[in-house]
C-alpha cells in the first residue's frame, strides 16, 4: 500500500486566512485524496476543524508573517512563523509538499532557506499557469520571484519551465519564447538582447521572442522572462480581464433588451468563466528549489486552496523535482 | 598578555579559514566561480548578491560555525554594515572571539 501524500499548508497566509484556507484544506482531504498538515496558531485553527475529522493534523506555529512584512528578514527573525513551519515539515519529511497563499516573498524565502536550491540553479522562479481561452494553457516563468535577473538565470528559468510544462500542461515538446517588445530577434533591452542567443543555444523548443499580446493565447507554451516584467505582465493580464468582464456585465445590464439577452448569454459566460478564474489555475510551482512549494493567489478562497493542493499532489506524483534536477544536470 | 581565543572544540580562530568558508558558501549560493570572489569583493556591487542571498549566507555560516561554537549567531542589526567579504570575515572572527584581519 502506498504512503498517502501529505501537504503542509500555511494556514495563516492569505487575505481570507485562516477560515477559507482551512475550509479548502478540509475539502482537499476528500476531493484531492491527500492528508493535510495545517501550520498556524492552534487556537485559531482548531475551532475550524470539526471534531473527528480524519486526514488533518495541526502543527502549532505562534507567529504570522504579514503581507507587507519584509520577506527575507521576516523568515529569519520569525522562526516560529506558520510559513516557516510548513517549509520545515517538508524539509524534515513530515510532508511531501507545501502550499502557501500568504506573503509571496516570505513563502519563497522560507522554502528557499529550508529546502535549499537545486544545484546549478542560482535563483528560483515562479511558474504560473496563465488563464487562457485556448486549447492549451500557458506557463509564464518567472512571474515575480527574481526581479533583478542575470541573463544566465533566464536561461535556467526557460529550461526548467520547459520541463515543467511537460507534466503540468501535458505537452511533450513545449515551445518556449522570450517575452519582449517585438518578435524580431533584435528587439528588447540589453538583457533581452543578451539572453536571446543564449536561449537559442541552450533551450530546445526556443522559437524566438513573443509579445505581451501572446499571453492567454496558448502559444507559445512557455513564456520566459525576468521576474519584474513577468509580474507586471501577469498583473496586467489579470487587470485587463477584470476590466473586460466588468464591461460585459455593464452592457448586459444597460437596457431592457440587453437584460433579456443576458438571460441567454450569462449562463453560457459563467459556464466558461473558469477558463480565466485564477481560483481554478491552482497555484504556481516555485522552480529551482529542492522541494515542492506551491504559491497560491493571495486572494485564494477554499476552491483556490483545493486546486493548489491538487497541483502540489500532482507535482509530487510526477516527481517534478527529480525531473528538474535531471534537466539542470543535462541528463534530460 | 591577553588570553588566546579558541573555538569551543579547541581550534584557534583562523581569519583565513573563515574567509575561505565565506567564499565557498557565496560561490555555492550565487552559482559563480569561487576564484572570482576576493576579500575586497562587495556583496551588492561586485557579486550582485541580493538580500535573500545574504540571508542564505548568514544561515549557512550559522549552521556551519554553530556546530563548532555553541550559540554562534549573526546579529541581524549588523548585516547592513557588512558590505564586503573582508568585513564579513572580520565580523565573524570577532563574534568567535578571534583576532580580526
Amino acid at each position: 500500500m502506498t504512503e498517502p501524500i501529505t501537504i503542509a499548508i500555511d494556514a495563516m497566509g492569505g487575505d481570507k486566512a485562516p477560515e477559507a484556507i482551512v475550509e479548502g484544506a478540509l475539502r482537499a482531504v476528500t476531493e484531492a485524496g491527500v492528508q493535510i498538515l495545517l501550520c498556524g496558531q492552534e487556537d485559531a485553527l482548531a475551532p475550524l476543524v470539526p471534531a473527528g475529522t480524519e486526514g488533518i493534523a495541526i502543527q502549532h506555529a505562534s507567529q504570522v508573517i504579514a503581507m507587507d512584512d519584509e520577506p527575507a528578514t521576516s523568515v529569519r527573525t520569525m522562526k516560529d512563523a506558520s510559513v516557516t513551519r510548513a517549509a520545515e515539515a517538508v524539509r524534515d519529511g513530515r510532508a511531501h509538499a507545501m502550499v502557501g497563499a500568504g506573503n509571496t516573498g516570505a513563502t519563497m524565502a522560507a522554502a528557499l532557506l529550508r529546502f535549499g536550491r537545486i544545484k546549478g540553479i542560482a535563483r528560483p522562479a515562479i511558474a504560473v499557469v496563465v488563464p487562457a481561452v485556448a486549447p492549451s494553457p500557458q506557463l509564464l516563468v518567472d512571474a515575480g520571484a527574481t526581479v533583478d535577473c542575470q541573463p544566465e538565470w533566464i536561461v535556467q528559468f526557460a529550461r526548467m519551465g520547459r520541463e515543467y510544462a511537460r507534466t503540468r500542461l501535458g505537452v511533450e515538446e513545449p515551445s518556449v519564447a522570450l517575452l519582449s517588445n517585438g518578435e524580431e530577434p533584435g528587439k528588447g533591452d540589453d538583457l533581452r538582447k543578451t539572453v536571446y542567443p543564449l536561449l537559442e543555444e541552450a533551450v530546445p523548443g526556443f522559437i524566438g521572442n513573443c509579445e505581451g499580446r501572446d499571453l492567454m493565447t496558448g502559444h507559445p507554451n512557455v513564456v520566459v522572462t525576468d521576474g519584474f516584467t513577468g509580474n507586471i505582465a501577469l498583473k496586467t493580464a489579470e487587470g485587463a480581464t477584470r476590466a473586460i468582464a466588468k464591461l460585459v456585465f455593464e452592457v448586459l445590464d444597460s437596457t431592457p433588451e440587453a437584460r433579456e439577452a443576458a438571460k441567454v448569454v450569462m449562463p453560457l459566460l459563467l459556464e466558461r468563466a473558469h477558463y480565466i478564474d485564477p481560483e481554478h489555475t491552482g497555484g504556481a510551482l516555485l522552480l529551482g528549489l529542492d522541494g515542492v512549494c506551491i504559491i497560491s493567489h493571495g486572494s485564494s478562497g477554499a476552491t483556490g486552496i483545493v486546486n493548489a493542493v491538487r497541483v502540489a499532489k500532482e507535482a509530487v506524483e510526477t516527481q517534478v523535482i527529480a525531473r528538474l534536477k535531471e534537466t539542470v544536470s543535462g541528463a534530460r | 598578555m591577553p588570553a588566546e581565543t579558541h573555538m569551543s572544540n579547541g581550534d584557534p580562530v583562523d581569519p583565513a579559514e573563515i574567509e575561505q568558508l565565506i567564499r565557498e558558501r557565496l560561490a555555492e549560493i550565487l552559482e559563480i566561480d569561487e576564484a572570482g570572489i576576493t576579500a575586497q569583493s562587495r556583496f551588492a556591487e561586485d557579486l550582485e548578491a541580493d538580500s535573500l542571498a545574504l540571508i542564505e549566507l548568514v544561515e549557512s555560516l550559522e549552521e556551519e560555525l554553530g556546530e563548532r561554537t555553541v550559540g554562534f549567531a549573526i546579529d541581524d542589526d549588523d548585516l547592513a554594515d557588512l558590505r564586503t567579504v573582508a568585513e564579513a570575515r572580520d565580523y565573524v572572527v570577532s563574534r568567535l572571539g578571534g583576532p580580526t584581519g
